[in-house]
């Protein structure tokens, strides 16, 4: 079985790289200074010793975050694609894939407001803001959910699979506005640091895509084990009722 | 089926048809308004409701309070409130009555369904719109004096209307079959409007508040809910025939 063995390779490479990347991020990669004390000139008190430029640890999780939040906005892409094939050939196999690509979109983005929150508790003191970005974030986890939400309130299949792709693509359309708006409306709190000129250097930016190939690989993977267990699912309910006949 | 070869000819009456479906559509939703006045009295009551709970909510804010700097997230929450009860109603009727499947069962495109039902969303909220506004002003800012232009307010909830009754219309046929239907039309209309809903608080506010490049500020928000009602007007007009044909 082929698709068998790149998920068993996928798995590997998944744990080798966000290993990697893990170790590379506290290891290699410069680390950031605190940006607070650079601009004010000050320092922190380190144990007993005045430290003029302490290290942002905080700064860390972004290698992580990033990725995570990137990788959850890629399967996403894949409910509102599996959704669309669905409309054009009515396969039910697409509805489900769809939906397990939802599934892992649920995971991801929780686990991006997990992370955020706290590095958000640990960089700007507080558990939650109303800041553009984590708005829009929040919003992707309503739109995610109430797709779930519509899915159990249906009860034919055919018809549930329909308003499931349907809110799938528009959910996929509306979540980029929902980024670009909020990055339109003038923001200081987030940090934008891919695209900036001097954001990242050649160790930290190693780090972080190592880091991300990781992630979309975890996302994959689990996406391919959901999808075979419905599929052996399926062949025990068929084998059921063959036994019953 | 005549085969007439003179298509450029055919597609004229065609196009005048849809145009005469469109309106026919349209029509019925306004007659059976007329008739009953069941949509915009309990659109209208409801705003009125909501205007009482934000008398309560600011009642321990005393004097010194500037209604204005919320006054715009105030009249939008009333009227997406109000526009989620009046989609939900728009096809309750439909579905309740089998005027949807009759309507499906007609030689009519769907889009041409799609735009109806959508325009006619679209009156009965300027209406409540029209109703609400200057409550609204007499009610909460009377006292104060609008810092910005006052056209820019009816200009930004008309854009805004707009789609809410595009998209709305589309969340609304969704929800009318399913289960729990006016908590399911919420759960899908919150986030997906959530953009234009920024977007058009903040022209609001604009016009409301004024200050400092309140102009420049109000035409990115408008161009801003501009640009979502165009993509996802487009997009609920491809996705519509799908939804109703489920």
């Amino acid at each position: 079985m082929d698709k068998r063995r790149l998920t068993y390779i996928a798995l590997a490479a998944a744990g080798v790289l966000t290993l990697t990347g893990f170790l590379l991020a506290f290891f290699v990669a410069t680390p950031a200074q605190t940006i607070a004390t650079l601009s004010t000139g000050g320092g922190r008190l380190f144990g007993g010793v005045f430290v003029s430029h302490p290290i942002d640890f905080g700064q860390k999780i972004f290698y992580f975050h990033v990725p995570v939040a990137i990788t959850s906005f890629a399967v996403f892409f894949f409910t509102a694609y599996f959704g669309a094939r669905f409309l054009i050939t009515r396969d039910p196999a697409y509805d489900v894939k769809a939906r397990i690509a939802a599934e892992v979109t649920l995971i991801f983005v929780l686990l991006t407001m997990l992370t955020g929150d706290l590095w958000t508790r640990w960089a700007w003191g507080v558990w939650w803001v109303w800041e553009p970005r984590l708005t829009t974030y929040f919003i992707l986890t309503l739109l995610v959910v109430a797709y779930f939400v519509l899915r159990a309130s249906v009860d034919d299949d055919e018809r549930r699979a329909v308003y499931a792709a349907v809110f799938g693509i528009i959910a996929f359309i509306d979540a980029p506005i929902s980024f670009a708006i909020t990055r339109l409306v003038p923001s200081e709190l987030h940090p934008v640091v891919i695209g900036v000129p001097g954001g990242l250097d050649g160790t930290q930016l190693a780090a972080f895509l190592i880091a991300m190939f990781g992630m979309l690989a975890f996302g994959f993977v689990i996406y391919q084990l959901r999808w075979r267990e419905e599929r052996v699912k399926e062949r025990i309910e068929a084998l059921k009722s063959a036994l019953e006949d | 089926m005549p085969s007439a070869p003179a298509t450029a000819a055919k597609a004229r009456p065609a196009r005048k048809l849809s145009w005469r479906q469109f309106r026919a559509i349209l029509r019925k939703d306004i007659v059976m308004e007329l008739r009953t006045f069941e949509m915009l009295t309990s659109m209208g009551l409801y705003t009125l409701l909501t205007l009482a709970i934000y008398a309560i909510a600011l009642s321990a804010s005393g004097n010194g309070f500037d209604v204005r700097l919320i006054a715009a997230g105030l009249l939008w929450l009333a009227f997406i409130f109000t526009s989620m009860l009046g989609l939900n109603r728009s096809l309750v009727h439909e579905k309740d009555q089998g005027c949807l499947e009759a309507l499906l069962l007609s030689p009519v495109d769907r889009p041409v369904i799609f735009f109806a039902k959508a325009v006619g969303n679209l009156i009965f909220l300027l209406i409540v719109q029209v109703f609400t506004v200057p409550l609204f002003f007499l009610m909460f800012l009377s006292s104060h004096a609008i810092g910005g232009q006052f056209w820019m307010i009816p200009l930004s909830l008309l854009v805004g209307a707009v789609g809410v009754a595009g998209v709305g219309t589309l969340l609304a046929t969704i929800s009318v079959n399913t289960r729990g239907r006016d908590f399911i039309l919420a759960v899908l209309f919150v986030p997906l409007m959530y953009p234009l809903l920024l977007a058009a608080v903040g022209a609001t506010s604009a016009g409301v508040l004024g200050g400092q490049s309140y102009v420049a500020d109000f035409w990115r928000d408008m161009a801003l809910a501009g640009g979502y009602d165009v993509i996802m007007l487009l997009a609920a007009y491809g996705l519509y025939e799908f939804v109703i044909g489920a």
